[in-house]
């Protein structure tokens, strides 16, 4: 018995220190990647293979790819660029770039640019201007775009049919998709059992409503607005968009989608929802079997054709510590991330929509739901970023805007409260920086 | 002639090598606990977004969050609201669980036991459960309650989706744990001579006289360090609202600890969190040192001499 309970012991420590190798590097230069391809996710080989491929082109650098989860990247991010740990490269959120440029924390990609000769250099050419501008501060790009996102509307074919339309009855203008949804609408008894849509679900915004009517949350000088006539209708439009079933009807239709776990549209329960490109490999993964489409969201009388589209951006940090050799290393991954071919490996590996224009053009090529998707990036604009309030969309509006729909508050009320919220936050910032 | 000055030189050494076995600890508390501490009090007057260095603008912060911030007073509000319920309700109940479970019944260890594992539980999984539970619409406690709403033909309770209910059904939530207070009580009513109540029996109290002339008095030290425990946690109240509720709705359960976090992680502005947090200490300080003072009156510490 003992010795049966020794051999295992010499086996488990044998493992433990055969784990402890790592893999031999050499003498090559060490460039730290983050990602969010962790071990067990769906991309991770995919990942793993397009790193390993740049290891292997070359003998000068070795690049050591992490993978967190989408949910616990941003903490490490956050807290690695605060203590100037940060990774030679890592993704981030492209809107907020100017907040870590104006720290220092990001190499002047613009100059890397610019000093280097090889033939493989980025071209600025093959990015959207609308997502450069994002990552530019001072007229300098500080990251580039890295994937986007983009947000449409999704409509159930089967259901069209059912009710005798046709995919040239998807509504365009936001009066045709109150008549068309309204179609959709089922009871059982009392008890809602299918919507054709509402504009608070999947990846509907008040934001997002708002500037289809050329409105915003803030003006050119980053004051809020939100106190006049047209954001008071709009909100208004939001709240009545299903005002023919009583608050407890909706709100246990809502419940009943989520005790489900997936989306609503995918499960059937909404005839059209507005929701980001992900939305698609969410049904292809779910192995749904309905026939469906995708088509711009649409819009207001003489309204702009206008998406949210956010994406990550690629960083390149500087720590500090003033490492030439190493940031030109990093550099050459980078641009070998940025080409087209790996854009377009990236972009079958994650489902995402890279940044690359000509790479994600051969991608999609083929595919109805894919195009689509794709030819909306050009109308998606990323929200702005409001150095008093970073999370503007979030924490801070949110609550007023579930006063709002639930009607704790009248639109007007739920408007006026945010502003001042916004008002304060911004006075108390101005008099900290 | 060594040995006079051994005796002094012996202490000296036994210190250092005292202070030596202890290094490993002292050292740990320094780096990872009073170094964060200090720090956090220096960024307190200064503005950090985490990124660039922080800039010194002295009592800024406090007073912004003092003068022109409607939400540090609503946040401290509820939190009062939550630390004022929740400690008198956690004491009561886990003095009647202990009461209960000072029996000599057969299965009492496996009651104890029970009663002593939600505390096993993460909390992060006990919010999970406790929101199916509490579900206004598919949840099973409102399925148990609906006769009693048909009886009173009111509409079923929201919960904590409602703006009424939401800080008690947090509370409520909360009472699951009294278990690990209970274990604590139990200890000290076992500790209670027999012949206390053999003597009172004698003078023919019942099981209610002796309860409220021997038991609880003499339990007074345990409840008083429940209280203390309870004060100092409760004000810290954050992890049931960020899963739950989000802190809502309207801002209901927008406790001052999820605030706090707000403004590090929204905002950005660790100075201001830094501030908050040094209030906090200060108030839990404050109460702590009130409840101290009070140690004297309500506390049973054997007879004076």
């Amino acid at each position: 018995m003992k010795k049966a309970c020794l051999i295992v012991m010499i086996i488990i420590t044998g493992f433990i220190l055969a784990s402890c190798g790592g893999e031999d590097t050499g003498d090559k230069i060490v460039i730290d990647f983050w990602h969010m391809s962790p071990v067990g996710s769906t991309s991770f080989s995919g990942m793993k293979s397009i790193i390993t491929d740049f290891n292997e082109s070359q003998d000068e650098y070795f690049v050591r790819g992490t993978g967190f989860s989408f949910w616990d990247y941003w903490d490490k991010i956050n807290v690695a660029i605060a203590s100037r740990t940060a990774p030679d490269i890592g993704l981030s959120t492209i809107d907020d770039v100017e907040a870590r440029a104006v720290s220092g924390a990001l190499y002047n990609i613009s100059e890397l640019i610019e000093a280097d000769t090889s033939d493989n250099n980025i071209d600025l050419s093959e990015f959207r201007q609308s997502q450069l501008d994002f990552a530019t501060y001072q007229g300098d790009l500080y990251a580039m775009p890295f994937s986007a996102t983009t947000r449409v509307l999704y409509y159930n074919l089967d259901m069209f049919t059912e009710e005798g339309l046709t995919e040239a009855d998807v509504p365009t203008t936001w009066e045709e998709l109150k008549t068309i949804a309204k179609k959709f609408d089922t009871l059982d008894g009392n008890e809602l059992t299918r919507l054709g849509f509402d504009p608070t679900y999947g990846n509907a915004t008040y934001h997002g409503w708002l500037w289809q009517k050329g409105l915003d949350f803030f003006d050119d000088n980053k004051l809020p607005t939100l106190n006049t006539q047209a954001h008071i209708d709009v909100l208004n439009w939001i709240i009545n968009f299903n005002s023919e079933y009583t608050r407890n009807q909706l709100t246990a239709f809502g419940e009943a989608n989520n005790l489900l776990g997936t989306n609503p549209f995918a499960s059937q329960r909404v005839a059209m929802i507005v929701e980001v490109d992900g939305l698609y490999q969410i049904i292809k993964d779910a192995g749904a079997t309905f026939n469906y489409g995708v088509a711009p969201i649409p819009i207001p009388e003489g309204g702009t054709r206008v998406n949210w589209g956010s994406g990550f951006s690629i960083e390149m940090y500087d720590n500090g510590k003033d490492e030439t050799v190493q940031r030109d290393g990093a550099y050459e991954f980078y641009k070998y991330l940025l080409s087209k071919d790996i854009q377009k490996r990236l972009a079958e590996v994650n489902g995402w929509i890279m940044s690359h224009i000509t790479a994600m053009e051969e991608y999609v090529a083929g595919n109805e739901i894919l195009e689509k998707l794709l030819a909306e990036v050009d109308y998606a604009v990323d929200k702005v970023y409001i150095p008093y309030a970073p999370s503007w969309h979030g924490n801070d509006w949110q609550p007023y805007y579930q006063e709002a729909l639930s009607g704790t508050m009248t639109a007007e009320q739920a408007l006026a409260a945010a502003r001042a919220n916004y008002l304060q936050k911004k006075q108390n910032y101005d008099d900290t920086n | 002639m060594t040995k006079t000055i051994s005796i002094k030189k012996l202490k000296k050494q036994e210190n250092l090598i005292g202070y030596l076995f202890a290094s490993p600890w002292l050292l740990g508390l320094i780096v990872l606990g009073a170094f964060p501490i200090l720090a956090s009090f220096y960024i307190s007057f200064t503005n950090y977004d985490m990124i660039s260095a922080p800039k010194f603008i002295g009592l800024a912060n406090y007073r912004i969050l003092f003068t022109n911030d409607a939400l540090f007073w609503k946040s401290l509000g509820n939190t009062f609201y939550h630390v004022i319920i929740a400690i008198p309700l956690g004491i009561i109940v886990g003095v009647c669980l202990a009461l209960l479970l000072n029996n000599k019944i057969k299965g009492m260890s496996i009651y104890r036991t029970l009663f002593y594992l939600p505390n096993v539980v993460s909390i992060v999984a006990m919010a999970l459960l406790w929101l199916w539970l509490f579900q206004p619409s598919f949840g099973i406690i409102n399925e148990i309650l609906a006769p009693i709403y048909k009886l009173f033909n009111m509409e079923p309770l929201r919960w904590h989706q409602a703006v009424e209910t939401s800080k008690i059904t947090l509370i409520i939530m909360g009472l699951w744990s009294a278990g690990g207070s209970m274990v604590i009580y139990l200890a000290q009513m076992q500790d209670i001579p027999y012949s206390l109540y053999e003597s009172a029996e004698m003078d023919g109290a019942n099981w209610i006289k002796k309860t409220i002339y021997i038991t609880l008095p003499l339990m007074t030290p345990s409840i008083f360090f429940n209280f203390i425990m309870g004060l100092i946690g409760g004000f810290q109240v954050f992890t049931i609202a960020y899963i739950m509720t989000s802190g809502g709705p309207s801002r209901s359960t927008y406790y001052y600890a999820y605030y706090m976090f707000d403004k590090m992680i929204a905002d950005q502005a660790m100075g201001m969190a830094s501030a908050m947090a040094w209030i906090l200490l200060v108030i839990v300080l404050i109460f702590t040192m009130v409840a101290l003072r009070l140690n004297k009156y309500v506390v049973y510490l054997g007879e004076e001499a």
